[in-house]
Parts: structure tokens; sequence; C-alpha cells
């Protein structure tokens, strides 16, 4: 099997920070709007009466770093009509602006939000892993810059192994649709991808 | 909903309407040959053929609007082997092209009849697959709101739908006036019309709760798609229905009626009426149709 | 065009476009060099520049953030291209972390090349406040400072003068505030300032509990690995002490190594995430009658270390009491209902007052007074409220009942102790002037200086009573001074009477509200346009260890901003102390060389100054984890501590002479707060509002920075069923108001507040609409500029508002 590269988010150690993301958008130099990975902070439980007082019930909260999955199944690259996108053989789904004509059909498809689209330049942009940085040997910016060491990098198979197999979360989307080479470390509130009792608390 | 959703919802209305419009005269051209001849048949749809193009050539003008970018298009290599999308572009241009060839033989009556049919045929199959790949391009694993019986469904009624009011609307404004044959002709296809457009409409009304049921039983973005029609959209909703029931149905009915006796002003004024209020109604509802989808996941 | 309405245009133009961005970038020549280094996303992989050795230099990260992190940044034709992080290898996750910066340090840039950069120097020409400006060069604004320095002093007096504090930056030298300070000093002096915004109450009380007055005087942070169990009030170290060899790196650290979190706030942090932590959610200012019911439930059910306590401490029971307290004075008097208030301080009382449930109280004393060694941490919120000084006496309280004062994996319930680098500073002559304010009163001395004196209302140091009412205030990297300060309206009336302070000078590197409401605004340079040294000494809680870091000029200086050291010696010159100021330093080298002379002397290795520049970062680690108050438990006779009594105090005879019972008490009291709990005033202003340190921010810095805006913004925490009886939804537009004023900001529906509290970041910069309420979410448009008794410091955090739907 080819080498697919992937991404570990360690949820358990996630403070919210968006170190990640705000070091990918300096790393490449990103416009406002776009976001190559994005924090979710997922939230859920009530407050319920007991006596006089509100108590708190299955309050949680945690946050799921994202940019993009590098998708096995990439349906970005099945969709774009011009090729603009295309898969390495590490994995590495990578877009070339100059192929694209700016249709944001693949954020359409994207369940991840990863393709971003730049309003000025009138194209699709998305994660390129860093690759550049890769190949000499350095880490993706995000992985370097996570204070709380939560992220990691690597070929998806050791990184599972090293990790465990936990591939889908909630708010994630079914992982079936397009095998995103993901790893997470659970959070002691995670809920899984088809939990439905929680909400997306991003506002934008 | 950004100037790029409305390009979209132009080029897809227009598109779907221009395919339909053409397999409507094919098939008007079809019966009329049948019941006179080719002369007679020539006379009745010449004139209206000529909307085919440039309501397509305006869909394909609206489509560069969503594009963010048109330098590019140039470097475009399609991508015809998994992307709908890329179907989508070539067939609406091979379409547009096999229109205007088709057309333009037609009207300078350039070789025989026998290939110009065989070419407004394949022009008029090609628009049906341009209808074809529009669905599928929305046919996405990862967008259930779309990704339902309900989205080939619809893009096909529309595009039948506005393809025989646009082809009632361009008959009776290109109408031989004091021709007896050309207006019985005329009569019986507005009847057809009538009868088409009223089980269209019906199609729609059966499909939109089916929709909804299935949709409650789908995932959280779904539901969210349903909140949003039955929330945000409810009044576009209910008027997108109302205007449809009217023009389709009850102007469709109407214009049953009267197709065989009434005054051809009248049936001009109930031809054009339907149609425009069709047109309004299926705009509102390719409207909805991108306002209230939700993606899976993020 | 006029200049005013130019700034103003500027201002409006908040977003950073890339136009923009490349406009003043070809302003300054550096277009193609920029396009070059920033892609904007756009490159295709394969085009990518890869392998191309880049230029990366050490720079500091050097605000008010409570951490402190290496930023080597990238440079390419004269450009800061990108930031990474600390360059230096990681040995080892936890003996030596690297200074891994957080997301304002990665987002230093955005602030170095933001839009609202002050550009040159400027004059008021308007009605102050009203942000109408006229740029005027170098030379004229240093005569004009000069001349204004000399009328005032010969006019009002010495004490006239004052330095604002201000801590955008914070350098060891030769940049930051010591110059200043230097040339007012040489100047004849200005009265100076005592505690700070952060922890006011913290230093005040710190004499009458465990003695000294340095808040970070607990057990190294790296100890809470050998806890079992770790005890926030309201600590969110991973925001407020961020950066990834700080306090909140590793309080996750421990919880990967087991260790349990508690966490007693009422939010529920991003730390009690990170942490796996159990939430106690609590309502604000109650956090002293909740520990007295723990103690109470301890007492009750034998749980607390008597002997400790009869052998460490100072009235915690009748036994211990000094010579001459009275009888029932004790804490254990408070607590069974004999002493202060002859009421026991049962959980069934506490619940309504914490808004914790009786049984979980119980059950929280249980496991703290049985899991040891437990680690009890207090941040500093708890005490920027009405009483703070009593939440600082009665953690350590809590701490020595179980016994936990003194050992590994213990701790005093204080804030960890952060190892000093030896540095030496920027050299400072005494100032003649030996008058002091609590800092929380500057707006007082503006109109009644004159009536300041030593006494209880005021408390001036090192005099009897202030000479003067201000006049001129130095403003350096300071945006206290309209925005940081409580009641953002008052604060306004005051300044913009400029017959009372007659002269605001502004340092500064943005158009900040402060800056707007400036006579003259001097454009700063930001870090990476000078060269200079910093510690993380006075911060960061890093265990034990520490560095010194070189931060290298990376770029020329934008538009006309000059560096404090630069403007200090053209004042100095022009107020005829030229040759003073210098002392024979014709160089930054010269004043760099003294400054590290120390250094050198401390650790033998430390290099030369030449050296030190190319190394960039010079980090040391302390051979053992430092275990506060070890001597002290070892042997209390021996060993004191520098309390009065050299106990523990939980008994204050100090306090009792302050002779205000009620509100100075001699034991930790819980006091209800005025805007407090059970203030009626809640009919009217029923959210308990509190602020906190904004991950975005470093106090009010880096608001004006898109990037941090965009992923963090602005937000009003409300509880859902706070926020549905108001029809508010997550991320709509609110209107959060009280009788000081307004702001508008959005709402951040969450459970993770408990209901009827409520949060609003601090330091966003009041951004005022035609009426003249904030737009931007400003904290201060609400807070109360009332003092803590004891220390005159800050009480920010107790605050009642209302919100509604905007």
């Amino acid at each position: 099997m080819a080498k697919q590269l992937g991404f570990y988010v360690n949820l358990a150690n996630c403070i919210g920070c968006k170190a990640c993301e705000i070091a990918c958008k300096d790393r490449k130099g990103l416009p406002a709007g776009v976001r190559w990975r994005r924090v979710y902070e997922y939230s859920g439980g009530e407050w319920i009466a007991s006596g006089n007082q509100h108590v708190p019930s299955d309050v949680f909260s945690y946050y799921v770093s994202t940019a993009c999955m590098h998708c096995e199944k990439p349906i970005c690259v099945e969709v774009c009509p011009t090729s603009a996108i295309r898969k390495r053989d590490d994995g590495i789904v990578v877009l070339n602006s100059d192929n694209c004509i700016g249709c944001r059909y693949c954020s359409w498809a994207c369940p991840y939000g990863a393709p971003q689209f730049n309003e000025e330049a009138g194209v699709m942009t998305k994660c390129d892993f860093c690759v550049e940085l890769q190949e000499r040997g350095e880490k993706p910016a995000c992985v370097d810059a996570c204070p709380m060491r939560a992220l990691e990098y690597g070929d998806i198979e050791e990184l599972k192994a090293k990790h465990g197999g936990l591939t889908a979360v909630a708010p994630m989307p079914d992982p079936s649709l397009t095998n995103p080479a993901i790893v997470y470390g659970p959070h002691k509130d995670v809920k899984s991808a088809h939990y439905r009792g929680g909400q997306l608390k991003n506002i934008d | 909903m950004v100037t790029r959703e409305w390009a979209l919802l132009i080029f897809t209305i227009l598109g779907q309407m221009a395919s339909g419009a053409l397999l409507t005269l094919m098939l008007i051209r079809a019966f009329a040959i049948r019941k006179t001849n080719v002369q007679q048949a020539n006379r009745l749809t010449d004139g209206p053929l000529f909307i085919v193009v440039p309501i397509m050539a305006l869909a394909l003008l609206a489509s560069l609007f969503h594009l963010g970018n048109l330098i590019n298009i140039t470097k475009a290599v399609p991508n015809l082997g998994t992307s709908w999308l890329s179907r989508e572009v070539i067939v609406a241009v091979v379409f547009v092209v096999l229109a205007a060839l088709y057309t333009f033989l037609q009207w300078r009556k350039l070789s025989t009849e026998l290939i110009r049919a065989t070419i407004g045929w394949i022009a008029a199959l090609v628009g049906q697959f341009q209808t074809i790949a529009m669905i599928m391009v929305y046919m996405i694993r990862t967008q259930p709101a779309w990704n339902t019986f309900a989205t080939p469904i619809t893009f096909l009624v529309t595009s039948f739908l506005l393809g025989v009011l646009v082809v009632a609307a361009a008959l009776v404004a290109t109408r031989a006036i004091g021709d007896e044959t050309q207006t019985d002709l005329l009569r019986s296809t507005l009847r057809g019309i009538a009868i088409t457009s009223i089980a269209l409409v019906g199609v729609e009304f059966v499909v939109l709760p089916i929709y909804v049921l299935y949709l409650s039983t789908q995932g959280a973005s779904a539901l969210q798609t349903m909140s949003s029609m039955f929330g945000t959209y409810t009044a576009v909703l209910v008027l997108r229905l109302l205007l449809v029931f009217v023009g389709g149905g009850v102007l469709g009915a109407y214009l049953y009626e009267n197709a065989a006796n009434g005054k051809e002003r009248n049936l001009a004024l109930l031809v054009y009426s339907a149609f425009i209020l069709v047109l309004i109604a299926e705009a509102m509802g390719r409207f909805l149709f991108y306002a209230t989808h939700y993606s899976i996941g993020l | 065009m006029n200049e005013g309405n130019f700034l103003t245009n500027t201002l409006t133009d908040v977003a950073l476009t890339r136009r923009s961005f490349l406009k003043w970038s070809a302003a300054l020549g550096g277009t193609a060099a920029l396009a070059g280094g920033l892609n904007f996303g756009l490159k295709t992989v394969e085009k990518a520049a890869a392998a191309s050795i880049e230029d990366v230099k050490t720079v500091a990260c050097y605000h008010n953030c409570g951490g402190r992190c290496v930023l080597g940044a990238v440079v390419k034709d004269g450009t800061v291209v990108r930031i990474v992080a600390d360059p230096t290898e990681e040995k080892d996750p936890i003996t030596n972390p690297r200074a891994i910066p957080c997301q304002r340090g990665r987002a230093q840039i955005r602030r170095v090349y933001a839009p609202d950069r002050l550009k040159y120097p400027m004059k008021r020409v308007g009605k102050r406040g009203e942000g109408k400006f006229e740029r005027i060069s170098w030379d004229e604004a240093l005569d004009m400072i000069a001349s204004e320095l000399q009328r005032i002093k010969k006019q009002y007096g010495q004490e006239s003068i004052f330095f604002m504090q201000g801590l955008g930056e914070m350098w060891t030298g030769p940049e930051g505030r010591s110059p200043i300070t230097r040339l007012l000093r040489l100047f004849g002096g200005h009265v100076e300032f005592y505690n700070n915004y952060s922890f006011a109450a913290f230093q005040a009380a710190m004499p009458f509990i465990t003695g000294g007055s340095r808040a970070n005087c607990g057990n190294y942070v790296n100890d809470i690995l050998n806890s079992k169990l770790v005890v926030l009030f309201g600590d969110n170290s991973c925001v407020t002490r961020a950066g990834g060899d700080n306090a909140g790196y590793y309080y996750v650290k421990a919880k990967e190594h087991g260790v349990k979190f508690i966490v007693i706030d009422p939010v529920y942090t991003d730390t009690a995430i990170a942490t796996a932590a159990d939430w106690v959610p609590i309502n604000g200012g109650t956090d002293v009658a909740l520990i007295a019911a723990m103690a109470y439930v301890m007492v009750k059910e034998n749980l607390y270390d008597k002997e400790f306590m009869a052998k460490y401490a100072v009235g915690f029971d009748e036994d211990t009491l000094p010579e001459g307290a009275p009888a029932n004075s004790s804490y254990m008097a408070y607590l069974m209902g004999t002493g202060y208030d002859k009421i026991p301080k049962t959980p069934e009382w506490a619940a309504p007052i914490t808004g914790i449930p009786a049984e979980r109280i119980v059950q929280l004393a249980r496991q703290i007074a049985t899991t040891k060694p437990c680690a009890m941490f207090q941040g500093w919120g708890i005490q920027r409220r009405a009483y703070g000084e009593q939440a600082v006496r009665a953690v350590p309280t809590l701490a020595a009942m179980t016994g936990n004062f003194g050992i590994k994996g213990g701790s005093p319930g204080l804030r960890p102790t952060i190892m000093p680098f030896k540095m030496g500073g920027f050299p400072l002559p005494k100032n003649p002037v030996t008058a002091s304010i609590p800092l929380y009163l500057w707006t007082d001395y503006i109109f009644r200086g004159k009536e300041m004196t030593n006494g209880a209302r005021d408390k001036i140091k090192g005099a009897e009573k202030l000479g003067a009412n201000m006049k001129f205030m130095w403003n350096h990297a300071g945006n206290t001074v309209l925005n940081q300060h409580a009641n953002i309206n008052r604060t306004k009336k005051l300044l913009e009477d400029d017959t009372m302070l007659e002269m605001l000078v502004s340092y500064e590197v943005a158009m900040t509200p402060t800056a707007k409401f400036s006579d003259i605004l001097l454009p700063a340079t930001t870090g990476f346009e000078v060269e200079s040294i910093i510690t993380g000494e006075g911060h960061a809680e890093k265990g034990g260890r520490q560095f010194a870091l070189f931060n290298h000029q990376v770029i020329e200086p934008m538009y006309e901003s000059k560096n404090t050291l630069w403007v200090m010696e053209q004042l100095a010159d022009r107020l005829g102390i030229g040759e003073e100021f210098r002392d024979g330093h014709m160089t930054r080298d010269d004043w760099m060389r003294d400054m590290i002379k120390v250094s050198q002397e401390a650790y033998p290795d430390f290099p030369s100054l030449e050296k030190f520049k190319e190394m960039g970062v010079y980090k040391i680690t302390a051979d053992k984890v430092m275990v506060a108050f070890a001597a002290f438990r070892e042997d209390p006779v021996a060993n004191p501590l520098e309390t009065e009594t050299g106990k523990i105090e939980v008994y204050s005879p100090g306090l009792v002479r302050f002779n205000e019972p009620d509100e100075i008490p001699a034991i930790p009291l819980y006091i209800p707060e005025w805007e407090g709990v059970n203030d009626p005033l809640r009919k009217t202003f029923p959210l308990q509002m509190s602020g906190y340190h904004a991950p975005q921010r470093s106090h009010s810095t880096f608001d004006n920075t898109d990037y941090l805006r965009e992923a963090l913004p602005q937000m009003f925490w409300i509880n859902p069923l706070d926020a549905e009886s108001r029809g508010i939804q997550n991320g709509d537009q609110v209107k959060v108001f009280n009788d000081r004023g307004a702001t508008f900001v959005r709402a951040y529906v969450t459970n993770r507040v408990r209901p009827g509290a409520a949060c609003l970041a601090q330091g966003a910069w009041y951004t005022p609409d035609q009426n003249g309420m904030d737009t931007n979410g400003s904290i201060n448009m609400l807070t109360n500029e009332h003092p803590t008794p004891l220390a005159k410091g800050t009480t920010q955090h107790t605050t009642l508002v209302q919100v509604e739907k905007a």
C-alpha cells in the first residue's frame, strides 16, 4: 500500500488557543477569511435545577483542530472539473491554484471545509501539509506551533499504531465518506461522530 | 446567497429551460409532421426554435459569473474521468453548439430534412444529458440535502415544465395568423402542453412531502436543511408553491379548457402568464435548493 | 488633506487587505521582497521555494502576557516573512521544553505590519480625545515635550510629573521603561506608583499571611508532576500563562501523568478542558465562603492537619492566637459560629452564597483533605475583586490546614516561584521625588492629588502627601490610561478637561484609545525594529528554568518610528542632562555590555555580547525542583517566615492595626461584595460579570491584529438559561450595560459559564459610536473604579450588568 501521510490531533491536550491556525496563516501568508486550519469548539450538556440552584449536568467541551484531512478518497479530487487538485504518492492532497477556475465546487463537496476560497485571487487554496517544510525535514507549521504538543504528523498507519484507532469524533462527519487520514487522541468527554447532543460553538 | 450562487441559479434554470425547450420542440415537430407535413411543422416550430440558443447562451454567460477566476479557464483541463462538473461544462458547450447548428441549418434549410432532424434529435439528447450532468453535480455523498431522489426529479420537472411553457409562449408569440391548419396545430399543441404542465406540477406536489419526510430521517445537516426550509424560508417556500400551482396548475387547466376554442388573444395572455409565474416559482425553488443546503460536517 | 482626517481614515480601514498591505510596503520599497516572501497560499506545492536556507534570528515576544517565549524571525530581503517557534532543541519535554510561542507570538508580524501603526510624530489639534492630529517633525515634538516639562516643573513642581504604568513592552533593557525613568529622575524626579492592575491585593495581603510581597513564591510549577491532586481557584494558566514551557504547559503535562485536577471557577476554562478537570462552578467573589465551609467540614470530620496548624500557624484556633488578641477572634471561632458573625460556616451556609450544593462542598472538602500531596493555586482573578485580599489569604490557609505547605507535590496556595535570571538592568539613579501612589488611584491624582495623603483612603507611600495634582503624564507603550482603567466614561471626562492634566505624551506603536487622547504622539519601534535584551524573569512560571534572549533588530524602523533610547537621549540633550544620561555610554552595545556583566559573573559560561547576539538565547536550568517554605517546615524557629510572627498568619496582628475590622479583618473573612452575588442591585443588573485574560490579546496589546481577531473574536459569555430568557442566541449582537456605560459585542451562549454569571475578556479597544457607546466589547465601559480596602487595588472583576439583544 502506498504511504499515506496524516495528522494526529490529541483532543485531550488541546487548549483551543489557535496557535496552529495562526502559525498556518503566518507560514502561508493567508489573507482574512482563508483559514486552512481551524479549531472547532464542541460543547454540550445542560444546567438543571437542584433545589434553589442550578447545577451542570454532563456539561462538556472540547476542541477539535482541523485542517485538510488528506483523505484516502478525496472527494475534492473527484469533483474538481479542472484537475487542479491531485493526490500525491505520499497521500498529500495538493491544489494547484494556477489551474483553478474558482468554481468552489470542491468546497461544497469537502465535508471538512478544507478548500478555502481566496476572494481576491478568485481561486481555491488549501492546506498543502507544508510539503516544502517536510521536504527539508521540518515539521508542518501547525504541528511545530502547538504549545501543548497536541499535534503530530506522519504515516497514518504508524500514527494509528502509536495512538490508537480513533478516527471519527463529533462534530466530524462520517469518515467512511472520504477516509480521512486522521487519528484523534480522546478527550475525556469526547463524543462519537454519531452523537447529536452537542453544538458547534464557533460563530464563523 | 452571494452573487456567485445567483449565477448558478440562472445557469441551471436557463440551461434546463433550454434543453427542455429543445426536446419539447422536437416532440412537437414529430407530432406536427405526423398530423400534417414537414412544411407545416416547419412553419409551427421554426420561429420558436430561435429561443433555444439565446437562452442557453445566457445560461453559459451567467455561469461565468460563478467562477472566481476567468484567466485560468484557459488552463482548465477537464477532469472528465471523475468530475460531473467537468462533464457538465463540456456537455453544455456541445449542447449549445449542436443547438446552434441545428437552428442554423433549419433556418437556412441546408442539408436534408433527415440530417437536420438527426442533428436536432442529437442536440435534444445532449440537452437531456446536460440535465443529467447538472443533477449529478449535486448528487454528492457529502451533501445529504442534495444527494436524494428529489434532486433528479425536481431538476427534470423544472426542465420540462419551463421547457414546455417557454415553447408555448414562443409558439403563441410567433403564431401564423389566419392560417387554419397552423391554428389547429397550435391549439392541439397547447392542449398537450397544458396537460403536461398540470402533470408536472402534480409531480412537484407529490415529491415535496416525500422529500421532507425523507430528510427528517437523515442526519443533522439534513435536519438543518429542514429547519431552514420551514423556518427562515417558509415564506419563499409557500409563495413558490402557490405560484407554481397557479401558473402551471390553475392556468394550465384553464388553458386546457380554452385551447380548443378560446380567443387567441386570451390564450396568448394565459400562456405568457403561466410561463412567467412558473419561471418565478422555479427560480424561487432553485433559490431554496441552494439556500437551504447544509454540508455534512463542517 | 488634514492629517487628522487622514489618520481617522486609516483607523477606520481596520481590515488589512493584501492590497493595503502591499501599499505600505511599496511605500517602504519592499514590495518585491514581500511578494516574493508571502505567497498568500496561492503557490503550488511544486513551485514553493524549497530547501532555501532561511535567515532566522531570535526576536522576543515582549509583552505582559504572563508567559515569555522565544520567536525566530525569518528575514528575507529586509522583511520578516514569518515566525518560527523557539529554534533551540528540545532535549526533554519536562526538564527542557522549547519556549514555543502561543497564538499571539505567531501573529507578531501582523502587529508589526498593522495598517494603523503610528507613522510619524503628531500633536493634537482638536479637543482632547477627538482624534484630530497634525503631523510634526521629531525636532518639533521633542522641543515641545522639553519645554512643557520645564514649564510644568516650574509652574506646578516636580510632583506634578507622573510616569504612567504601561506594559506593552517589557524589556530588561536598554529599551523599555528604564531609559524614561532614568531621564525623568535626572530631570528632578517624578511621582512613582506602587502595585499594579495584576496582583495589587495579592502583594498587599502577602505580608500578612506567608510574608514577603512576591506573588510568585510557591513551589516551582514543575513540582505539580509530584502532586496527586491540583486545585485551581480561578486559575486559567493554560491561557494566562500560555506558551510551550510555562505553567499551563506543566498543568497539561501533569494531567498526562495522571494528576487529577479540580477547577473552582464560574467558568469551565480552557485549562479545565485540557486538564480533564472536575469543574466546581462557583459564584464570583465567594471563594472565601467556599474555603470557610470546606474548613468547617475538615474540622468537623477531623480531617485537617492539627499538628501542623498548632506548630506553624497563628490564630487558626484560640490556642494559637497572638498575645492581646480578643477571645473568639480566631479562624476556628469564625468557622464554628462562636466568632466574628456568630454563624457556623456550614456547607448549608455556603451553598446559597457560592452556588455550590452543600453535599458537593462536603465531598470536595473530603477529597482535598485526604488526597496528598495536593497543590492549590490561586489565579490572580479572584483578588481583582471588591475584597480581593480575603481570597489571597484564604487559599494558603486551606493549603496549611491540609498540610500541603512546604512539601514536595504540595503548595502554599499561592503562585509558583519564578527562577530569576541574573541580568543587569538599565541603571537608574535615585528618584528625588519619593512620593508613590497606589496605581489604581492615578485618576484621583489628576483632580485631587494635592489632597492625597498616606492615610487610609489613599495610602500614599514615601511621603505624607502629594504636593501637586498630576499635570504631565508620560505614557509609554501603555493603554491603561483610557482603555484598561475602570470606568472609561469617567476617565474620558477627566481627560477631556485639559486644564487638569495639561500634557499627555504617548510613545506608542498604534492608534490605541489612549493614543487618541494624547497631546503628543511619538511613533514607537516594535521589537522587530530595535536591538534589546529580555529575560523571562519576573513573569513566566517556567519551573526551574529561565532564559535571556537577545532580540535582534530584523527590519529597519517603520516609517519615522524611533526607539526609546534614542528618544530619551535626544530629550536629555534638550533638557541639558545629555551627559548625565549617557554616562559614558555612547552606543546601545555599551549599555548592553554593562547589563550582561551581571550574567557573566553569575554564569561562568555566559558569552560575550557578540557571541550572545550570535546565540540569540541563553537558557539556564535548576538542578532540582524548588519546594517553597521547605526550610520553614523543617524548622520554623530557625527559618521563620517573613511575617511579623514568623509563622503562617491565619490571624494577622498587622492587619488588626489598620483598625478597619469590617473591610480589613485579621482572619480571611467572607465579606459580601458590593455588586456581588447577593447585592440587591442584581434586580436591575442581574449578571455578575467578570473580565478574563483573552487568548487573543495580551491585555490590550494585539487588539488591532487581524489574524487574532479572526481566530478568537471578542465575545460575551452567557449561560443558555440567561440567554434564552432574553431571546439571545449564540453569535447574536448584544448590548451589555449598567449605569456606568454600555458596550456592544457578540454573545457566546455557553454552558461553560454558570447561570447568573457572565464574562467579557478585558483589553478590547474602546471604539465608540456616535452616542459614546462602545462597539468593541470594551469591558471598562462597565467596571467600577472603587478600589480594594487594603491594597487600593483594582476591583474590575466585581461588576453587575444587564444584557439585551442589540
